[in-house]
């Protein structure tokens, strides 16, 4: 028993169509189901491969304390979080209620708007300007987040003694006019002694550079170190772990 | 076997079901062995594929997980160093959340470009939406399990975008934070969604999903 709401071209197997000639469709079973057999196997031998080769490095534990880490999600929802990053404030709002609310009101409502039953792509240019630019705008996204998250690491020589020693010349140089360390030092901004344990060295770095991301009104002043200079003292200070 | 087979089916009256399920023909447009192009339609049934696979590998999984934040990220570790093959299901799990995600957008990309949408497809399509996110709540709810730095922050901040929402926000990130901050509520009700909320709503979807293909037939091509 066929429902009548099957579209035309889908007839009983074996069927003669109307033209009169045999169906030369395959028969799902067993002929497509074989396809799809094969299919399938390729798919999970690809998945097993992928596995193997594509690791991800071991994270530390989660540590609630640790607010200085910089997360980053999945890749899948990197363009979000780069979507996220051009509204500032209660603009905010767009990014997180106003986009995901008309895009996924435009899904759902997707066949309701578009109701023509025109399928030729150059008949229905809104729809392929619509869907191309979609699809542009979350590679292009995607891309942009990936280029600055790799900005943003900074690419850190590797923590050597030589560098350590360097870095713990320059602390006494410029920082212990402020901070402390062991004792020693100003007192007229944070005690660094056990600075390593709590935030890692890439957020050492950026507030060397940019004071003003610890606090807006801190009295930091932007130190005079090159890169070079900069790489010591981080490395310097995220070995004082206690 | 055949034997067998009548017992059940003089009882139960199953051929007529399997028949149905069994005899129709493949369109040749979707058919890979007749045309190069029908590869496209081959999207939806990889994404099936893999979200078997992710139920199957996330079984195996739960064997060993913990879902507390004093045991969670030690009975990862554990899975992956000592559990025999934990480490190719842990990341075979981790790559097929992947894969379905870029196979449920391709699977999309096709019907949005080919308008296989338009009626009488209508319902089937939003049945689709409604899948893609549950997926991606997959994808959410899963990258906390692990319970490492990665996890923890990238979920705060998740969780910080869903509560600027308007009037909803707040009530939902309480809901899934369970208390003011991510920790031990949140790791579990996460753990919960993504092992038998999430798969039991997939499971409905994708009934939904494949009865109205077999009972609509596959589109007609451009």
């Amino acid at each position: 028993m066929r429902p009548n709401t099957s579209p035309s071209h889908e007839r009983p197997a074996g069927a003669v169509p109307p033209s009169g000639h045999a169906d030369t469709r395959a028969p799902f079973y067993p002929n497509h189901l074989f396809v799809e057999g094969v299919v399938a196997l390729l798919v999970f031998a690809l998945l097993v491969i992928l596995a193997c080769f594509w690791q991800v490095p071991p994270e530390e534990m989660a540590d609630p304390s640790d607010s200085a880490y910089v997360p980053r999600p999945e890749w899948y929802f990197l363009f979000y979080f780069q979507l996220l990053k051009y509204f500032e404030g209660p603009l905010i709002l767009v990014g997180t209620f106003v986009l995901p609310l008309l895009i996924f009101a435009a899904l759902f409502l997707l066949p309701f708007i578009d109701r023509s039953e025109e399928t030729r792509p150059s008949k229905r240019p809104w729809a392929m300007g619509l869907g191309l630019a979609g699809l542009l705008a979350v590679a292009g996204l995607t891309v942009v987040s990936v280029v600055q998250d790799a900005e943003h690491r900074m690419d850190l020589p590797p923590i050597t003694e030589e560098h350590l020693a360097a870095g713990e010349d320059l602390f006494a140089r410029f920082c212990v006019l402020c901070h402390s360390m062991n004792g020693k030092g100003g007192f007229m901004a944070p005690d660094l002694s056990q600075i390593g344990a709590r935030v890692n060295r890439v957020y050492i770095e950026r507030v060397i550079l940019t004071p003003q991301i610890v606090s807006q009104t801190t009295i930091m002043s932007q130190i005079p170190l090159s890169d070079d200079e900069r790489h010591d003292v981080s490395a310097y200070l995220a070995r004082k772990k206690k | 076997m055949s034997k067998i087979w009548l017992f059940i089916d003089r009882r139960l009256n199953l051929s007529p079901l399997l028949r149905e399920m069994a005899d129709h023909r493949i369109p040749d447009h979707a058919n890979p062995l007749k045309k190069a192009s029908a590869f496209m339609y081959c999207f939806g049934g990889i994404s099936f594929l893999i979200l078997l696979l992710q139920l199957l590998t996330g079984m195996f999984l739960m064997l060993y997980y913990v879902p507390s934040p004093d045991h969670a990220y030690a009975s990862v570790s554990y899975i992956k160093n000592e559990v025999a093959f934990g480490a190719l299901t842990q990341n075979l799990h981790r790559v097929g959340a992947s894969a379905a995600v870029v196979m449920v957008f391709l699977h999309m990309l096709r019907v949005y470009f080919t308008k296989s949408y338009k009626n009488p497809r209508e319902l089937n399509w939003i049945a689709g939406v409604l899948l893609l996110l549950v997926v991606l709540g997959f994808g959410f709810t899963g990258y906390l399990l692990p319970w490492d730095q990665k996890a923890y922050w990238a979920t705060t901040v998740g969780v910080n975008i869903i509560e600027t929402v308007p009037w909803l926000g707040g009530f939902i990130a309480d809901m899934l934070r369970g208390g003011d901050e991510v920790g031990a509520l949140t790791l579990t009700r996460f753990f919960v969604i993504h092992v038998m909320f999430l798969p039991a709503l997939l499971l409905c979807l994708l009934a939904a999903h494949f009865f109205m293909v077999r009972r609509q037939g596959i589109s007609h091509p451009l």
